[in-house]
């Protein structure tokens, strides 16, 4: 279970100030999968880092199953990502000089899990990567990348996705292929957010969460 | 995956990147290497050419008379010998090198020689690791100026008879062009017994004195102030001041140590900063990486050890290669500035352990503000960036 309670970030710019969030609430239920839907701007990424355990609201609490992750040090909410959290991100983010397979085991380090050869090979077939195993980011096609990214995010098998609007850079195929995906790690049990701008993913959510201006418009 | 691949694999990606950074290292080094390597060369010449140009003070027996001092070279007369160790105790002096000796024109197999006894150098206590300026004579033994050698065909290994002892011949000196090569030098106490002068010296020689004159506004000059200070404590002692050969040795001393001190730290900062730039300019081109390490669960430390591992990888590799390629560049070069001790400039072993531990330090601290920035870089703006 997530709870946010009253969530605020304010950014301090030459400009003044810039409320990112203002007062956001919000409870998302374990095994939820969660569409947080609004325009550039909106909010919706910092929501999600705040939830991630990234970015430190200006006030307000959010607590992600029993941890209330800013009470926790900055080492402990790493810890807390590593064993609870997969990101995946419109961008990738792949790791450029480590091939597809390195790349995926990049995640299991930090949860303090040693190279498990079955559990990449099972990731490499189960996102039809095996042929490009060995081979760099650069040689891969978006498609192929964000499956990687997606890979590299339920290597050490988390409780909660969240995915930054994750076909923001695929084509409608590739985009299904990748939201079948986040549902299939739901039907086993497992929380998903996605933020987006775009509306592909609401047929697979049972939630769908509007913000706009920093604010939760509908909390669907 | 360790670290240590990552650090490698990332080296592999980004190889402009590592090779301008262990360039910088390595000029670093060579030119550190380098500079000391034909420094210590430097010194090593500078001190002979002191040796050669003879000490800048003298104390000789008070009687002795100075216009036979200056035709002979030396006293007819004689002071005890514990006045060296009096002075070498004495405060407000400083010296480098201290020796005494007791000087004799004796008929030997019916030519005149000069015999020379010399007591080993007395080196300040915080000097006592360098290494001395006059040669050591083994008491039983002696060396022997090039006339006197040549003169009775005496090699090196003979046994010769001196005044009713006998004495192993060390060494044959080259021809100085000096009284020096008719002289035969050995241990002051060897000679003291042969002359009948146990206990006496007739010369004291130190080498970079200087009197420490507490007064600024003293209107005295150094050989002042040297002679009424020395009375009370040598009184039969009269104090020679080459001030000539002191000053000039204190301004090459100045000029050189001038110019080192400038130059070090211009190499180290202009290094420095040319590593710290490459550093900086290598976390902005892994924003995303770190990023996504930080996503991942990746600590600030292990973060930092990849920034601060490569530097210390590259400062490693650096200090090797800049240690031989420095080394070369002063043998190829120090010979030709560095003429009567060309033979004597060589590998400076000692330094590579020193470049080993100073040049993974150095590009460790070059590296460690963009290490910071690393570590501090906010992940989700990062992340959010398209």
């Amino acid at each position: 279970m997530i709870i946010l309670e009253n969530i605020t970030k304010t950014y301090s710019t030459r400009r003044g100030s810039v409320h990112a969030l203002d007062g956001i609430s919000l409870r998302i239920e374990k095994g939820d999968f969660v569409v947080i839907r609004g325009p550039s701007g909106s909010g919706k990424t910092t929501l999600l880092m705040i939830i991630a355990g990234m970015l430190r609201p200006t006030r307000g609490r959010a607590v992600v199953g029993q941890s209330d992750l800013y009470e926790l040090g900055l080492k402990g909410r790493a810890q807390f990502r590593a064993g609870n959290i997969g990101f995946i991100f419109q961008m990738f983010h792949l790791v450029p000089y480590l091939n597809i397979t390195e790349n995926i085991a990049l995640a299991g380090p930090a949860a303090g899990k040693k190279p498990d050869k079955t559990r990449l090979a099972a990731l490499l077939n189960d996102f039809g990567l095996a042929e490009r195993a060995f081979h760099k980011p650069s040689q891969l096609s978006a498609g192929e990348k964000q499956r990687t990214a997606i890979a590299r995010a339920l290597h050490n098998q988390p409780k909660i996705i969240l995915a930054d609007e994750p076909t923001g850079n695929l084509d409608p195929e590739n985009a299904h292929s990748v939201l079948a995906h986040l549902r299939d790690f739901h039907h086993q049990g497992g929380t998903v957010i996605v933020v987006t701008h775009g509306s592909e993913a609401d047929r697979y959510a049972n939630r769908i969460i509007n913000m706009n201006n920093g604010r939760v418009e509908n909390l669907g | 995956m360790n670290t240590f691949s990552l650090i490698l694999k990332e080296i592999g990606f980004r190889k402009l990147n590592f090779i301008l950074g262990l360039l910088a290292v390595t000029t670093a080094v060579v030119l550190l290497v380098a500079f000391d390597t034909t420094g210590r060369a430097y010194r090593r010449e500078t001190r002979r050419i002191m040796r050669n140009m003879g000490q800048n003070l003298r104390i000789i027996p008070r009687q002795t008379s100075m216009d036979k001092f200056w035709s002979a070279g030396f006293s007819e007369h004689t002071m005890p010998e514990q006045y060296v160790h009096r002075f070498a105790s004495l405060r407000g002096y400083s010296y480098t090198h201290l020796t005494a000796t007791l000087q004799k024109s004796v008929s030997w197999r019916d030519k005149t020689v000069i015999l020379t006894g010399i007591l080993p150098e007395v080196l300040p206590a915080d000097k006592r690791h360098q290494k001395p300026m006059t040669f050591f004579v083994e008491p039983g033994t002696v060396y022997l100026g090039s006339e006197v050698a040549g003169m009775f065909n005496i090699k090196a290994g003979d046994m010769i008879d001196l005044f009713g002892k006998m004495f192993k011949v060390i060494k044959c000196l080259s021809p100085s062009g000096s009284s020096d090569d008719i002289r035969i030098y050995g241990d002051l106490h060897d000679i003291q017994n042969i002359l009948n002068l146990k206990g006496r010296i007739n010369e004291i020689k130190a080498l970079e004195c200087l009197c420490l004159i507490e007064d600024k506004n003293d209107p005295r000059s150094m050989l002042e102030i040297a002679q009424q200070q020395l009375a009370e404590i040598l009184p039969e002692g009269k104090v020679l001041l080459l001030k000539g050969i002191a000053e000039i040795r204190q301004k090459q001393r100045a000029a050189m140590e001038g110019y080192l001190a400038f130059v070090m730290p211009m190499i180290i900062i202009v290094c420095g900063a040319w590593i710290a730039v490459l550093a900086h300019n290598n976390v902005n081109q892994r924003r995303s990486e770190i990023g996504i390490m930080r996503s991942l669960g990746y600590g600030s430390g292990r973060i930092a050890l990849l920034i601060l591992g490569k530097a210390v990888l590259t400062g490693l590799l650096g200090a090797a290669a800049g240690f031989f390629i420095g080394t070369a560049v002063a043998l190829d070069i120090g010979p030709e500035i560095f003429k009567v001790t060309a033979k004597a400039i060589k590998f400076e072993y000692s330094l590579l352990p020193v470049m080993l531990i100073a040049a993974p330090v150095f590009a460790a601290v070059a590296g460690f503000i963009p290490a910071m920035i690393a570590v501090a870089q906010d992940p989700a703006s990062t992340l959010k960036e398209e």
